[in-house]
């Protein structure tokens, strides 16, 4: 497996407090790698220390295989970046800003600034000042310029930021895009688990400036259970049911009256005959699968825990 | 370098300025012209030949231009990290230093060229204006400009070393407005001049004190950039 970027135990602090403690990152050559994160939780200092605007305090990273020092610039040719919110200059117009970074970048191909710009669909206002631009515009006016100077790899920090849903929906095709069919490697910054759900490969999970886990995301998709949950007005009667007459074992009951089964035998319109019939009333029942929240909020928790415990 | 140099110019339309540059010396150059013209029928001129007339014209065209080139700097330095624009160039695969000295040599050969070009127009404007139009008394010889030429060079390079010093206060809050305020207050300190009637003089006239500010100024530029690559960037 090669490794695009690596980190081994980076840490950074400020004043004697970690803002990111003993990160272990592992990105794939070719893969989203969506970092997950409440605000806060050090996202922004990693991205940043990947893309050299900040020094780690101890630990390393490695970037294409070569250790990224103080000094390191070359590398930067090959990603594209978004820190935080992308800024550009006001009085220049769109077209302008993405020249200047391709002269910057030292790439030189007049239709990259076309295409860049048609791929975010903001080829019509090319010639307009960003002064001008909405948010929205804006966050993608530098997703075209980051990708402008096709990039191997690129570390967008928080991109879906003020976009509307149809950006939003947009923007994950064009990642899915470029990863699948460019085999650009993509690193992407969220706190939105719905939005890393739907395009990530892999997801590292960050709290409190620690990296709590890194899993691909087909392995959650196989520990993604389904269960029918049931709201019941007699908890203790449907429990009797469900052991006795329908011989499950695998259920947790929730707030007073809702039931989870997760027997993956029994049907839903097998549940609601055998309670028809013993006549326990059924507020509502549905079919459900534990989604990425949830294992999101669980791994959460398990830290937390093993926090106090240690 | 120039490369670099070139395209700060072109990020923030540098050219944009060179209007504004030339209405400065033919200001500069109407004000003392004036005064000249203005005291032709008194029993005591203003001006009784070309090189005074020229100390009060170079004093205009470096105070001038000494605070010109701080609206320079705050924007081509200053403003980029205020605005955090520092970030994004930041993430480019050149050399932070490198970044960092072609901003400041612009300022630097902003504020040379933009000198020595006002001196030369005043020259020429002089040369051409005073057989005519009464400035000063002596009549002006070509002979009379190449001998001061050499000094208005001298004198450009210190000012330019001189218009680094705001950097120092302007980085200090990032604000543009107080890299403006410190290249006048340097400004008039160090041409204004103070006299008790029959005499004058002015700070910038002791050598001294001009090149040693010339090369404070140039000691701020680099220490601004000399650890650049290890500090981080908020």
């Amino acid at each position: 497996m090669t490794y695009i970027l690596q980190t081994y135990q980076l840490t950074k602090s400020y004043g004697g407090n970690d803002v990111v403690s003993g990160v272990d990152m592992h990105v794939k050559a070719g893969e989203i790698y969506g970092f997950l994160g409440p605000n806060g939780a050090g996202k922004t200092t990693i991205m940043k220390m990947i893309t050299n605007l900040i020094k780690p305090t101890s630990g390393e990273i490695e970037l294409f295989g070569n250790k990224l020092t103080a000094t390191s610039v070359e590398v930067l040719k090959r990603m594209g970046t978004i820190i935080e919110y992308p800024v550009f200059y006001d009085r220049l117009t769109a077209k302008e800003n993405l020249a200047l970074h391709c002269e910057y970048m030292g790439y030189y191909d007049k239709k990259a600034i076309e295409q860049a710009l048609e791929l975010v669909k903001l080829h019509n206002v090319g010639e307009k000042k960003v002064k001008d631009f909405s948010l929205g515009m804006k966050q993608r006016l530098g997703i075209a310029r980051a990708i402008s100077t096709k990039p191997e790899l690129l570390v967008l920090d928080e991109p879906i930021n003020g976009l509307d849903p149809v950006g939003i929906k947009d923007l994950r095709e064009l990642f899915k895009l470029l990863s699948r069919d460019f085999g650009v490697t993509l690193i992407v910054s969220s706190h939105i688990l719905a939005e890393m759900e739907q395009m990530a490969d892999t997801i590292g999970i960050i709290q409190d400036g620690k990296l709590v886990k890194e899993v691909a995301m087909k392995s959650i998709s196989g520990e993604q259970t389904e269960y029918i949950e049931v709201h019941v007005q007699n908890v203790k009667r449907a429990v009797y049911v469900l052991e006795e007459k329908l011989k499950a074992r695998n259920y947790k009951i929730f707030d007073e009256n809702i039931i989870r089964i997760y027997d993956g035998k029994l049907t839903q319109s097998e549940l609601t005959k055998v309670f028809v019939i013993e006549n326990i009333e059924i507020d509502s029942i549905n079919k459900k699968h534990s989604s990425l929240e949830e294992y999101f909020i669980n791994t959460m928790k398990e830290k937390e825990i093993q926090l106090l415990e240690t | 370098m120039f490369k670099l140099m070139k395209l700060e110019y072109k990020k923030h339309k540098l050219f944009g300025y060179f209007p504004v540059v030339i209405m400065c010396i033919a200001a500069t150059f109407a004000v003392v012209a004036l005064m000249g013209w203005g005291s032709r029928n008194e029993i005591e001129p203003m001006f009784p030949d070309f090189q005074s007339f020229m100390s009060l014209a170079d004093i205009f065209i470096r105070t001038v231009f000494l605070i010109f080139s701080s609206v320079i700097l705050a924007k081509i330095v200053i403003e980029e990290f205020r605005t955090g624009t520092i970030q994004l160039l930041f993430t480019y695969p050149v050399q932070r230093k490198q970044l960092m000295k072609a901003k400041l040599i612009v300022v630097f050969a902003f504020c040379f060229f933009s000198i020595v070009l006002a001196t030369l127009i005043t020259y020429l404007l002089a040369y051409l204006i005073s057989p005519h139009l009464f400035l000063f008394e002596a009549p002006l010889e070509w002979n009379d400009i190449m001998l001061i030429f050499p000094a208005t060079l001298i004198n450009a390079l210190m000012t330019a070393g001189v218009s680094l010093i705001p950097l120092f206060f302007g980085m200090k809050k990032k604000s543009a407005a107080a890299t403006i305020t410190w290249a006048v207050i340097i400004g008039i300190l160090i041409n204004g001049t103070i006299s008790n009637g029959s005499e004058a003089v002015s700070l910038f006239q002791f050598i001294w004190i001009p090149l040693a500010l010339g090369l404070l100024g140039l000691a701020i530029a680099y220490q601004s950039y000399r650890h650049i690559d290890k500090r981080d960037v908020a």
